[in-house]
């Protein structure tokens, strides 16, 4: 807890994982600072030290290799939105990207690596992404370690933003035949998300061959959904098995949580209308209609 | 290690056309370094966690709240704050004359997110729809007008700029 | 858009654009915190984390042991320095309770939030962070939140010393309401709740004080609404004389009775001032801003109607939690509320009961509208939920119940007097405003698709240019005129703007009296040095008693140059003509004048044809608006307000049934304020209005936990409408002048958050009738939206 704080810009990551290796406690990693500016504008956090990782050339671009596309933890979200490779690649993605709150000032400057390492149950980034199969890369002077991300989410050791690095995050492309649909619920335009769902369905002809949903926003954790709809398999997408879906999504929610956008009991049957609502954006044309920044 | 760290960053700002070469404390937001060190005061402090958007500048020609963004990460930047969108000659910006003539702003302290988004939509945009006004000023609020004469004075800045083309219906 | 002078017909009733505006468009107006002085400290204040706690010790030591501190000190400090702060409103006048209001806590913290040390410093961050080493040992009292508790027989007195928690009560009642009830054909009941929300204006509060070592007074540059009476409540609370204080308001970012005077913090950063002989700056955070609120009260009324659907009788029982007791006007707001009903209903015989209940939340603050909106909601939910009982539509059963047309000036039976209204007329403009029969060919069109479409309309009575007997809560109000020897003008007056651009209007004024071009005259305000004493900027009356005052004060001085324009050509008066600066005389072919000639003339020929007049151009007068009476009638009862203006806003939604989330599709609103100055600056403030009272129903709200900890910290949780939410409002005008004032002029600015506010509930409960939902309690968030309709449907939801 410091009134004079230090900072420090490594050039690169090696310098970077060496310095956050030196400093014992009270470093914190900054990027684009729209997640922690807020709480050390009013003295919440007084780091000691700030590690900007700012300048770090590894840590952006957009590549693509054998269909996994690696976006860099700098990439902004405006970028996310925008991208050619993310756009045709990763939809759901870019879609997500553009339901992030905050407003263009926002979207130019918060960072993807940041809105995960934020772990913020209301936000847009991760859901979208544990939809989809994503993989974290973290980087501290022990090595490079890849994991996925529904790991990192369960894995409170990781030491990211204050010891490790979140460098790129790692999805596969889309399949072809994948349907995806995204849906918020906020309170108003300039709300929090109070229920997300994000949703990936592959159909074979008429019938749902795979769906994975995620719900973000209703608890503390994200809830990844799928062997709870191992009875849609198989099945036309009916009036029954949207409130199938529904169903199996409301019960996935344990411990709901409660604050000023909306009450548990609310949020936990919301879990459903917005799964529903996901899973129906997915299968309506809107997923093939062009994204619009 | 000891020599990557320093109390305080050097960086190098063109504020509205003016070079300044600071050195910021760690911790210290753009908004303070623009509003104490240089002296700019167009840019407002409402909320100091983001969500107003009165501290709105421009970073390399993207909006940004100032309040939530570090000095000390911006080694090399051009800032473009309300203060910079006159002409040589002092004249109102397109987006600025728009405003005054359909009245848009009342108590004004909103303005820098409302007008510089303004501007980042329609450099962008040369014919906004209505809903893309409202995405392009979701980060800004304002209390005072009720958006009405906002979104009004937005949609004339866009025609003043750029008049719709003879042949689009 | 057009805009400027058209030839011989004057500015007022045009859209001027207000010259006022270009500054912050290019990021040059001066706000409060934009001054920063040589020798500039910076102040932190540390708050009360206990609703309500003993506080048995204060230790600065630690604070002032950090480098670039030069002051930290507690209550018992401050204590010995000042007096309790002058109430800006006393409810002693009223009967009610008062007692010492600190600037900062000394043996007990009675809110949460409430100051108990202040540390001064170089910079804020390091007052800050001075500010959490400084040492309080509490003892947690048991903190009263809810008003049942807080009124329950043996509560524990929020206030040491006070025999129970009510700071005062007042009753209104009028004729033999018990007889009407009892006679009635039918009586409804309407339990309404209104929950605690703010203004929030843009800008937070700062106070940057100086103590000037020559004169050995205080310069105080605030975010102050009422500058001149805020002298006196800074001499009185320390302990000097008025004239040693001087209060400069200079462009505020918005205030809707937030920035009323009676803050701790005000004369708190004075003292630090004068203590520390430099200057001191206070700004607030957004964190501490959310802690002022208003209008959180409990309604339960009850209207007695006839077999025709007419209104016999009208009972409410009213409490309002307004949290710790404060010198800041906020519960003159439960005053206010009582004393407009019944509103625009010509119903006599009334039974209210009003309540201000003091508990351990943070204190009320004035909040636009100031009682009279909650007034509207409570009227307006409950008139559409006896429409609904009644079996008539909602429409009908208001024009059969407003006063009609003819009936003004109309004695109310709280004892005001109306002065003008056509409410029938300014309710069907609304609705046609909006379309009405439109909106329900196309609800019933969705209710046959199973979709939730409603429409909700709800009329605002807004009293305006209040002023309250004994207190600096004054119905009169005065301007400057100068007129200089070039002929541009100088305009000092004593309202003040929040940035509704009032001066453009005082200006428009001022140049069709003088005759000029309306660029050459400039209007200055908020600095108590140079503007004759005024009460600054509340309740709508910056266009009555400020325009009323710039037109005489302009009057006299036009007298003046007509009279030495008249002597120069050698005419009479009343044969001259003033047409773009020139004087000619029909008396007299082809002898012209320029009017700065005229005014030079003013100037230097005192003694030859200025003979006539005592120089300079220059005159000061008040405007008292003639409808105020402060001599009790044989009930006791006083008419504080001068005029009356009114609206009805309409309000289209659609309810998704399976979230509970409101989706705003049209909104309107028919407007009577009266004569319009400037009609662009009323529409601003017509919408501005709306979407503040949109807000406050659907989202807004300041919570607490169950140990009176305040949850709502930032605009994270605080969330106001943004662009996206709000739809185009249709505003028309609907005008009845006032009879009394100059031009007729009734005010704006005011109203507006009731009559939205109410109107979303209405359209709402419209929307959701099928499904048997009534709700009477906001916010409408779709959490709260969806439980009533799940509780509707006992539990089984919507098919």
């Amino acid at each position: 807890m410091s009134l004079h704080p230090m900072y420090a810009r490594p050039r690169d990551l090696e310098q970077a994982t060496q310095l956050l290796a030196s400093l014992s406690s009270g470093a914190v990693i900054i990027a684009g600072g729209q997640e922690i500016m807020p709480f050390i504008n009013y003295g919440v956090m007084m780091p000691d030290v700030y590690v900007d990782i700012g300048g770090i050339s590894a840590l952006r671009g957009v590549n693509v290799e054998s269909d996994e596309v690696s976006i860099g933890a700098l990439t902004v979200h405006r970028d996310v939105q925008s991208t050619a490779e993310i756009l045709e690649r990763l939809p759901l993605l870019a879609y997500a990207a553009q339901q992030i709150g905050g407003g263009w000032q926002v979207h130019n400057r918060g960072t993807i690596g940041g809105n995960i390492v934020a772990m913020h149950p209301l936000y847009d980034i991760a859901p979208a992404l544990l939809a989809l199969d994503t993989d974290v890369e973290l980087l501290s002077d022990k090595g490079l370690q890849r994991l996925s991300l529904s790991q990192l989410q369960n894995d409170s050791s990781h030491g990211l933003g204050s010891s490790s690095i979140l460098t790129r995050v790692l999805v596969d492309t889309m399949l072809p035949n994948a349907l995806w649909g995204y849906y918020k619920l906020k309170n108003t335009a300039g709300a929090y998300g109070s229920a997300n769902a994000a949703v990936v369905i592959q159909m074979d002809g008429e019938k749902i061959a795979s769906i994975r949903i995620v719900i973000g926003a209703v608890s503390e954790k994200l809830v990844i959904i799928s062997e709870a709809l191992d009875g849609c398999l198989g099945c036309a997408y009916t009036l029954e098995v949207g409130q199938a879906i529904e169903k199996a999504c409301v019960e996935a929610i344990d411990e709901p949580l409660s604050d000023q956008q909306g009450d548990g009991v609310w949020r936990k049957a919301m879990a459903g209308v917005a799964a529903r609502r996901a899973t129906e954006m997915a299968l309506s044309n809107l997923t093939n209609s062009s994204i619009k920044r | 290690m000891e020599d990557l760290l320093d109390t305080s960053a050097l960086i190098q700002l063109r504020v509205d056309g003016e070079l300044h070469e600071l050195d910021v404390l760690a911790g210290r937001t753009l908004l303070d370094v623009l509003r104490d060190d240089i002296g700019k005061k167009g840019t407002h402090l409402g909320c100091k966690t983001g969500h107003c958007g009165a501290c709105t500048v421009m970073i390399d020609g993207k909006v940004a709240k100032s309040c939530i963004t570090m000095a000390a990460t911006l080694a090399r930047a051009t800032i473009t704050t309300i203060e910079g969108l006159l002409d040589e000659k002092g004249g109102l910006h397109p987006i600025q004359q728009s405003f005054w003539d359909e009245a848009g702003l009342q108590c004004g302290y909103c303005a820098p997110g409302i007008v510089l988004s303004a501007l980042e939509l329609v450099t962008e945009n040369h014919h906004p729809s209505s809903e893309d006004i409202e995405l392009a000023l979701a980060g800004s609020l304002c209390r005072c007008t009720g958006y009405q004469s906002i979104k009004r004075s937005v949609a004339e800045a866009c025609v003043r700029m750029y008049p719709a083309d003879e042949n689009i219906n | 858009m057009t805009q400027g002078k058209e030839e011989l017909e004057g500015y007022v009733g045009k859209s001027i654009r207000a010259k006022e505006a270009r500054a912050p468009l290019i990021g040059k107006a001066k706000y409060t915190n934009d001054y920063t002085f040589s020798g500039q400290l910076y102040a932190h204040i540390l708050r009360s984390p206990h609703a309500a706690a003993k506080i048995n010790s204060v230790d600065v030591s630690g604070a002032k042991k950090v480098a670039g501190v030069h002051l930290a000190i507690c209550g018992q400090d401050v204590f010995e320095h000042t007096n309790g702060i002058t109430d800006h409103l006393n409810p002693a006048i009223f009967g009610g309770k008062s007692t010492r209001l600190p600037c900062m806590a000394v043996d007990e913290a009675w809110c949460f939030g409430q100051p108990v040390a202040i540390v001064v410093a170089e910079d804020e961050r390091t007052a800050r962070y001075a500010a959490s080493r400084i040492q309080v040992d509490y003892t947690p009292l048991d903190p009263i939140i809810d008003v049942e508790k807080a009124v329950a027989k043996g509560a524990r007195s929020v206030v040491p010393g006070w025999e129970d928690n009510t700071l005062i009560y007042v009753p209104f009642m009028n004729g033999d309401t018990q007889k009407a009830f009892d006679t009635a054909s039918q009586v409804i009941t309407t339990d309404i709740k209104i929950h605690r929300f703010s203004s929030q204006p843009m800008e937070t509060r700062c106070y940057n004080a100086m103590w000037e070592h020559d004169t050995q007074s205080i310069t105080l540059y605030g975010t102050c609404q009422n500058p001149h009476p805020l002298r006196l409540v800074i001499a009185e609370t320390l302990r000097m004389d008025e004239n040693k204080i001087r209060i400069i308001a200079s462009t505020i970012g918005g205030a809707f009775g937030l920035k009323m005077h009676g803050h701790p913090e005000e004369p708190l950063i004075c003292l630090m001032a004068k203590l520390l002989g430099r200057p001191v700056k206070w700004v607030e955070s957004r964190e501490e801003c959310l802690l002022i609120g208003a209008r959180e009260q409990q309604h339960k009324v009850q209207m007695a109607f006839d077999s025709d659907g007419v209104m016999v009788g009208l009972r409410d029982h009213v409490l309002a939690n307004i949290g710790a007791p404060s010198a800041c006007p906020g519960w003159g707001m439960v005053f206010l509320t009582g004393l407009t009903m019944p509103g625009p209903y010509k119903v006599e015989n009334i039974d209210i009961h009003m309540n201000a209940v003091t508990t351990n939340k943070p204190s009320w603050n004035a909040a636009r509208g100031y009682g009279k909106e909650s007034t509207a909601i409570a009227l307006e939910l409950a008139m559409d939920n006896a429409a609904r009982q009644l079996g008539i539509s909602p429409i009908d059963l208001r024009l059969k119940n407003f006063i009609a047309k003819d009936a003004f000036p109309y004695n109310s039976p709280t004892g005001l007097v109306y002065d003008s209204g056509d409410y029938s007329g300014v309710l069907l403009k609304a609705l046609e405003t909006i379309g009405y029969q439109d909106w329900k060919d196309r609800q019933a069109a969705a209710r046959s698709e199973g979709r939730y479409l409603g429409i909700g309309m709800a009329f605002e009575l807004t009293p305006e240019g209040g002023t309250i007997p004994g207190t600096m809560v004054a119905g009169y109000d005065s301007s400057t005129v100068r007129v200089g020897p070039d002929g541009t003008v100088r305009v000092l007056t004593g309202i003040t703007s929040p940035g509704t651009h009032n001066a453009t209007a005082m200006a428009q004024i001022a140049a069709d009296e003088l005759g000029v071009d309306i660029a050459k005259i400039e209007v200055l305000q908020g600095d108590t040095n140079s503007s004759p004493y005024g009460f600054g900027n509340y309740s709508g009356r910056s266009t009555i008693v400020g325009g009323g005052s710039v037109a005489l004060a302009a009057q006299d001085v036009r007298a003046k140059i007509n009279a030495v324009a008249a002597a120069l050509l050698e005419v009479e008066p009343d044969t001259l003509n003033l047409v773009k600066g020139v004087f000619s005389s029909s008396a007299k072919k082809d002898a012209t004048l320029t009017f700065a000639e005229v005014c030079y003339a003013s100037y230097t020929r005192a003694y030859d044809v200025a003979l006539c007049i005592d120089p300079p151009l220059e005159a000061t007068r008040t405007f008292k608006p003639p409808g105020i009476s402060h001599l009790p009638d044989k009930n006791g009862r006083i008419n504080p307000y001068p005029s009356y203006s009114n609206a009805v806003y309409v309000v289209v939604c659609e309810v998704d049934a399976d979230t509970g989330k409101i989706d705003l599709l049209s909104l309107a609103a028919a407007h009577d304020c009266g004569k319009v100055i400037n009609p662009i600056l009323v529409e601003g403030q017509v919408c501005g209005a709306f979407a503040m009272g949109l807000g406050g129903a659907l989202t807004e709200d300041i919570q607490y936990d169950a140990n009176g900890i305040q949850l709502t910290k930032s605009f994270k949780d605080y969330v106001m409408l943004r662009m996206a939410d709000i739809p185009p409002i249709g505003v028309a005008h609907h005008d009845s002048p006032n009879p009394d004032n100059y031009l007729g002029l009734k005010g704006a600015g005011e109203a507006g958050v009731g009559g939205s506010a109410a109107a979303l509930v209405n359209a709402v409960n419209d929307a959701l009738e099928p499904l048997g939902v009534l709700m009477h309690e906001m916010p409408l968030t779709p959490s709260r939206v969806w439980a009533a309709i799940q509780d509707a449907n006992n539990g089984e939801g919507v098919n």
